[in-house]
């Protein structure tokens, strides 16, 4: 990232919903993060993209520590989620969870029903600390699948299992689980490769209807939709963060030239 | 950098009594496991303090003397390991070969349910029933007489059962994509099997049988009324003899013979879960070996 690239993201007075700093990443002795310091800002939706094996599952992992069940992962530097270190040890590991959701490349509804699924971490946070939504299970119930423009299609059979909705409305609900805990960050993992492009159109209209609400963080193979679904992009190459910049700018006019043939298709 | 949201990822007061709650489960279950445990080691203990005394090269290779009080144990443990290898010998090719014909060809109908069925309650059958069963079928009406033939036959009923069991269930637990991949290549059936589909299951197929020696080393009512006898000065020649077990050795130092000494039991006990645990040890060690060259 060149100087004015930065100066341009830092205006005007920027929040960052996520900022790592220095963050190496080792599985055992493979280092899958170099020095990788990225702000992500707040309220927005950030596509990252780059060549498998390139780092961006593993930070995107990192922002919900989910990749410490692992056991041979070691991590140096920080992650600060919404100006707080989550690898301080002071920090709630069930509290970072609750703050920072995610979506997997599969859709993976609990084998309960869309009701329950959608009330599941309602449950579990509701007399604990921190937000949560507010009103009658079936306030949060609708409230949560309204957002997720899933409503119309489920609501005669949210006492039906979630396993037998298609994968495109699986994925839907998967979005619509996160958010009666009101967290501050949604991951998501390539949310729509297992889904057909127009499952894919409809995840992608979901995002923009949940900007602004959340930051949300989608890793994605798919140069077409980071270029449509986000307002800022991460190239990562190799560990490493190439280039960060507005979608539009990264995709017409990117700096580096790894950038340019990786998003014309020249290697991937 | 300030903190705007000082409490975001704070312990609250439910995250801190939800891990307390964790932490006693855990608890709970480590406890459970040395439960478990427990009992495992205070009999091999128990057995090493009281038969450990027992047991020399001549306790082990001679045969006994004075009504079974002194001497040794040699026809018995001889015996125990002919009638383990015979009944496996026929228990584990006829049940591996029955369990992959019922998981990879049969169909799934009325009738392969009702065989399936009968498999598990034959599973659950007494081995008192079994060895009447023997009794019944083996020494008398095909006239094999009391004989290792006939005891190993109806071990090897006994034991079937379970071998179909484990070996099915771990041929379903290979993936129906490997099969259909292979199936996609133009391999046939068998192919697929052969070089797909077993060395796959081998692993979960081998833990079935390892069961089944323990347990048709360890089983007396099955071989008590069809082949083994409290004693004999032979040894066996032949499939067509009599012989002594260990099972039944056990059975007959510890409750039928007057003045004997205590050590001489716990000897023969202690012979017959070293002799189980040795050949456990050797498959399990050849399970390892095939595990580690497994690469999913």
């Amino acid at each position: 990232m060149n100087n004015e690239q930065t100066a341009a993201l830092m205006q005007p007075i920027p929040r960052h919903a996520i900022a790592s700093e220095k963050l190496n990443l080792w599985y055992g002795t493979f280092q899958a993060l170099y020095d990788v310091d990225l702000r992500i800002r707040e309220g927005l939706i950030t596509s990252m993209i780059g060549p498998s094996g390139c780092g961006k599952s593993t930070f995107l992992r990192s922002v919900n520590r989910i990749n410490e069940r692992l056991g041979y992962v070691r991590i140096e530097g920080s992650i600060h989620v919404m100006n707080e270190n989550i690898y301080d040890p002071q920090v709630e590991l069930v509290q970072v969870r609750k703050q920072v959701g995610m979506v997997f490349q599969r859709p993976n509804p609990l084998p309960i029903s869309i009701r329950d699924n959608i009330l599941f971490s309602h449950r579990l946070h509701a007399k604990g600390g921190g937000e949560v939504a507010q009103g009658t299970p079936d306030e949060i119930v609708e409230q949560s699948l309204r957002q997720v423009l899933l409503w119309d299609q489920v609501k005669d059979r949210l006492k039906r299992k979630a396993t037998e909705l298609s994968l495109e409305e699986q994925q839907k609900l998967c979005i619509a689980r996160l958010l009666p805990v009101k967290p501050k960050v949604l991951l998501m993992d390539e949310p729509c490769s297992a889904l057909d492009p127009k499952g894919t159109e409809a995840v992608e209209e979901l995002l923009w209807e949940l900007r602004g609400q959340y930051t949300i963080l989608i890793v994605t193979h798919n140069m077409a939709q980071a270029r449509r679904a986000s307002e800022e992009c991460v190239f990562m190459l190799m560990g490493r963060v190439v280039e960060h910049g507005r979608t539009e700018e990264m995709f017409v006019t990117p700096v580096h030239p790894e950038t340019a043939d990786y998003i014309e298709g020249r290697y991937g | 950098m300030n903190t705007a949201n000082p409490a975001l990822f704070q312990a609250s007061d439910l995250n801190r009594h939800n891990e307390s709650v964790q932490r006693r489960y855990r608890l709970l279950f480590g406890l459970m496991t040395l439960l478990l445990i427990t009992p495992v080691l205070l009999i091999l203990g128990t057995l090493v303090a009281k038969g450990g005394g027992a047991i020399s090269w001549e306790f082990l290779f001679s045969a006994p003397t004075d009504g079974m009080r002194t001497g040794g144990i040699f026809p018995a443990l001889l015996g125990t390991v002919w009638l383990v290898t015979v009944a496996l010998l026929l228990s584990v090719p006829i049940g591996i070969f029955a369990a992959i014909y019922l998981s990879e060809y049969a169909g799934d109908n009325w009738f392969t349910r009702i065989i399936n069925l009968a498999i598990i309650n034959l599973a659950g059958v007494p081995s008192i029933v079994h060895a009447l069963f023997g009794l019944g079928a083996f020494v008398i009406f095909f006239k094999f007489g009391t004989s290792i033939l006939a005891a190993s036959l109806t071990l090897a009923v006994m034991t079937m059962p379970v071998v179909i069991v484990a070996t099915r269930e771990s041929l379903q637990a290979v993936p129906q994509a490997f099969r259909e991949a292979c199936w996609n290549m133009g391999a046939t059936r068998w192919q697929t099997i052969r070089r797909v589909v077993l060395p796959n299951s081998l692993t979960g197929i081998l833990t079935g049988v390892i069961l089944e020696v323990s347990r048709t080393a360890g089983e007396t009512a099955p071989i008590m009324f069809t082949g083994a006898v409290f004693f004999t000065p032979f040894l066996p020649q032949s499939v067509f003899d009599q012989t002594m077990a260990l099972s039944l050795h056990l059975f007959v130092t510890a409750t039928q013979v007057p003045g004997i000494e205590e050590h001489v039991p716990f000897g023969v006990a202690l012979v017959l879960i070293g002799l189980v645990l040795t050949m456990n040890s050797v498959s399990i060690a050849f399970r390892m070996w095939l595990r580690g060259k497994k690469k999913w």
